[in-house]
């Protein structure tokens, strides 16, 4: 044991021996400052009388928020992406026509790529990155986050098969068709899990929209790579085939994130605030107004490669600002305790709980 | 545990705010202008509860954790193995109590653990044993629940009519099917920052799987049309 140096004691006067800690937790080192102690509402600073219709502590947040920062909604986008070219690929696969080989194949390029890109950023979100393959020691069906990097891991190896032998004769060639629908029906996973994650929590907002999140994200999956698509493709079928594609992914991300505003704000309005307000808010008009641009602008007459391009980036931006939006409108459901507390009133999925009687001398 | 930097909020006793990964106990303490049913002067109350991770029956946590970090131990409370956790933070969205947290400096995700060592050694937890009026209890769960009933009961009794057990069962709270940890509150739940009616999120779960059923078939049938729609000689 060291001796005390009590000229630097911090006045509590508390040898600091009595608190050596051992073990893995006593390896930590302490932060600055709990972020939680710094987000004290204004309303929190002032002594209030109770609120009882609506009451809460300090209006301090109830939830823990996602401690996911960008590379998560980014991963939603290029995973999504990834997935959909999948499956334009898989489908293609079908016609079986000639001119169409080059577009399977870049199919497959994307989705490989894509799903490279996905890996890097999920392992990039971890805590502790070195240990990503602990994911990978089970399989359980209760944690969608498990189930989509079992997905995740089932995209890559398919699509890399599938461009290898795609197109091949003989015994290989049937390897490669299999490959190629395999990576495609990963890929319809791909696409749409994401949804399933962000909605399989307690956060109101996300919780609230959970019959329509996995559909929302599989519509911007195949918005996002129809538009990739308008880049990458010169022969006239393909072009179509992606116009076609991409054009029903607008049109159904629009309505469904007209949906989602619809039934996050069904049992209780505030849910669907952070849609409404902020950055989130903003984010999510943004995304609308973006995806709907493309769509008027990929459905007017002229074929220009000029109009393509810029029906491309509108789709692409759309996505990606749906994907933060979305994102970003869970960490202000988060934070907004009373999202979460009249969400529970209003459900009333418990009536046996004992509602504590109010004292009648309260005005 | 690590020094959580004593770091003050100026509001009131309560210096820890919130659970979360470096404070595993908190102590709501509420003040306000406004009388207990017993009172019969004034227009002043305090409230307190101590708070902790309630071990639910239906863990949002475990079952949100993807590699197995989670696990039910022996004692049945919820433990984090922390040679295990690889920081994904699920478990810290999945926890309809809002405790669990990752811890920035350290990239795992940390909790009250119940005192799974002390447990394990024959102890108490840390908080029963240390809190000096006996207001944080550790036992048989059937035992205290009898134990707190009979509280509830007395208190009535001496005119302090709002005093009631949150958590206590699992008919009470069926979205967790029941905690490891029960309260005595004097008003509503939302008033210590504790949810009204918390549910697993797998429970409501099942919707988004079945949805992303439909949004798996709907865009195989869009991919498969939009190929069959353009194919050659079909359409020109």
């Amino acid at each position: 044991m060291k001796p005390v140096d009590w000229m630097r004691t911090d006045g509590r006067d508390i040898s600091p021996q009595l608190g050596l800690l051992e073990g893995e937790g006593a390896l930590q080192e302490t932060g600055p400052q709990e972020e939680h102690v710094e987000k004290i509402s204004e309303d929190s600073k002032k002594i209030l009388a109770p609120d009882d219709a609506d009451p809460t502590y300090y209006d301090r947040p109830l939830l823990k928020e996602p401690v996911w920062e960008w590379h998560v909604p980014a991963y939603y986008f290029v995973g999504g992406a990834a997935g959909a070219a999948l499956v334009m690929g898989a489908a293609a696969q079908f016609d079986g026509s000639p001119g169409l080989k080059t577009f399977v194949r870049r199919c497959h390029a994307a989705g490989i790529l894509g799903s490279m890109i996905s890996g890097g950023l999920l392992i990039y979100d971890l805590g502790r990155p070195a240990r990503f393959h602990h994911m990978l020691r089970v399989f359980r069906p209760t944690s969608p986050m498990n189930v989509g990097v079992w997905i995740l891991s089932a995209v890559a190896p398919s699509a890399i098969m599938a461009s290898l032998f795609h197109g091949r004769r003989g015994l290989l060639g049937a390897f490669g068709e299999i490959s190629g629908i395999a990576s495609g029906l990963a890929g319809l996973g791909l696409a749409t899990y994401t949804g399933v994650l962000v909605s399989n929590t307690a956060v109101p907002v996300w919780q609230e929209s959970r019959r329509v999140l996995p559909i929302l994200f599989g519509a911007s999956a195949m918005a996002s790579a129809g538009s990739l698509f308008d880049f990458l493709v010169e022969d006239r079928q393909a072009r179509r085939i992606t116009y076609t594609f991409g054009t029903i992914g607008r049109v159904a991300e629009l309505a469904s994130s007209i949906v989602m505003e619809r039934q996050a704000g069904r049992v209780e309005e505030r849910v669907a605030r952070p849609l409404q307000r902020g950055v989130s808010g903003t984010l999510w008009k943004t995304a609308t107004a973006l995806t709907a641009g493309s769509l008027l602008l990929s459905v007017l007459p002229g074929k220009s490669r000029k109009k393509r391009i810029a029906t491309g980036i509108l789709g692409l931006a759309g996505s990606l600002c749906l994907r933060f939006g979305t994102h970003y409108a869970g960490v202000a459901s988060a934070r907004d305790a009373r999202a979460s507390f009249r969400l529970q009133r209003a459900e009333h999925t418990s009536p046996a709980r004992a509602a504590p009687p109010l004292p009648e001398n309260r005005a | 545990m690590p020094d959580d930097g004593f770091h003050f909020t100026g509001m009131s006793y309560d210096n820890t705010a919130a659970l979360g990964a470096s404070t595993w106990r908190h102590v709501a303490f509420i003040e306000r202008p406004a009388p207990l049913s017993y009172q019969d002067a004034g227009q002043f109350s305090w409230l307190f509860s101590s708070d902790v991770c309630k071990h639910c029956a239906r863990a949002g946590c475990l079952e949100a954790c993807p590699t197995g970090a989670i696990l039910r131990t022996e004692f049945g409370s919820v433990y984090v193995q922390p040679d295990v956790c690889n920081g994904c933070g699920y478990c810290v969205v999945c926890c309809p109590f809002g405790v669990i947290d990752r811890r920035e400096e350290d990239g795992r995700a940390w909790k009250c653990t119940l005192c799974y060592d002390r447990q394990r050694a024959d102890l108490i937890p840390a908080c029963a044993k240390s809190c000096p009026t006996e207001s944080i209890q550790f036992g048989e769960i059937e035992e205290l629940r009898a134990k707190a009933r009979k509280r509830v009961e007395q208190l009535h009794q001496a005119g302090v009519h709002e005093a009631y057990l949150y958590g206590e069962s699992a008919e009470q709270q069926p979205g967790t099917e029941g905690l490891s940890a029960f309260f005595l509150l004097l008003d509503k739940p939302e008033v210590y920052n504790l949810p009204p009616d918390p549910v697993a999120p797998t429970k409501k779960g099942k919707d988004a799987w079945a949805s992303m059923g439909l949004a798996m078939a709907g865009m195989a049938l869009a991919a498969l049309g939009s190929v069959w729609f353009n194919r050659r000689g079909g359409r020109e």
